[in-house]
């Protein structure tokens, strides 16, 4: 499960990373059910990105696959679709850059980066999961 | 110190969580915010209830807002002042600031050498808001951190 502990560790993580790809971020980490449990906006991100890394870790968490995913189950063509933001929460989102974090079948959490572009928020969130992963 | 970094706003809150886990011990959220009222870095301490997260982010936001403690706000919102002009004026702020505003005891703005605004604290998760053991109280340890 997600605790402040290891939150903690995949920011600091993180932020590492970050400034090794010379960008700045928001990064948000959420527990299983889509609650914030931390949230750091290095120096230099723009404000809205803290709120926006949060949306991403939140629709990556209760959908429980990531958030550039999402958006297919808004396809006319698929059946169910009608995804809007009225359906869900204000807080939905199918930007990419929010991963769920799995423990083998468990979902644990999610984190959600934004600063730079989608790709690189995609793989800065997955270098923070695989770095963490193989200590 | 024109603004708090990240790193900065990392001391605050491990002083505080410290100060909320060793003292008060309770679990609650502490959010630290800029001085444009956006959030730096938030922490929900484990076994917090997940409303507090937002709580103290709104409390650090309207401590900013107004540039002084929500305490301060919330003395305003006291039933016992209906009637008198400044009771009756505050009632006007009730659902201000698109919904942010929030007048509950705990949130604290955090002014440089020169008493200039530079961002705020705001802690939620402990039963009272005013007292020792507070909400304020675990606000008021971030910030003696950051000047120590």
């Amino acid at each position: 499960m997600m605790n402040l502990e290891l939150a903690k560790k995949l920011l600091q993580k993180g932020i590492e990373i970050a400034q090794e790809m010379e960008t700045t971020c928001s990064i948000a980490l959420v527990d299983e059910n889509g609650w914030l449990v931390a949230l750091h906006r290095m120096k230099g991100a723009p404000s809205p990105t803290a709120e926006i890394a949060r949306d991403k870790a939140w629709t990556a968490a209760v959908f429980r696959r990531p958030s550039s995913e999402v958006a297919a189950y808004g396809d006319p063509k698929a059946s169910g679709s009608g995804l809007n933001t009225q359906n869900w929460n204000d807080r939905l989102t199918t930007i990419a850059g929010g991963i769920p974090i799995w423990d083998g079948d468990l979902m644990i959490g999610a984190i959600g980066a934004c600063g730079a572009t989608p790709e690189e928020d995609v793989s800065l969130c997955q270098k923070i999961i695989e770095g963490v992963r193989s200590k | 110190m024109n603004q708090l970094t990240l790193e900065q706003a990392l001391k605050m809150l491990e002083a505080a969580e410290r100060w909320a886990r060793d003292i008060a011990e309770v679990p609650c959220s502490i959010a630290v915010v800029d001085k444009a009222g956006a959030i730096i870095a938030v922490h929900r301490m484990d076994g917090a209830a997940m409303a507090t997260t937002d709580i103290a982010i709104e409390k650090a936001w309207t401590a900013v807002a107004f540039k002084m403690p929500t305490l301060m706000g919330s003395r305003w919102l006291d039933p016992r002042n209906i009637g008198k002009l400044l009771g009756d004026h505050a009632m006007g702020m009730i659902g201000r600031g698109k919904g942010r505003l929030c007048f509950i005891p705990g949130g604290i703005p955090i002014t440089n050498e020169d008493n200039e605004l530079i961002g705020a604290i705001g802690c939620s998760g402990v039963p009272s808001g005013v007292g020792d053991i507070s909400d304020t109280s675990v606000s008021q340890a971030g910030v003696t951190a950051l000047y120590e």
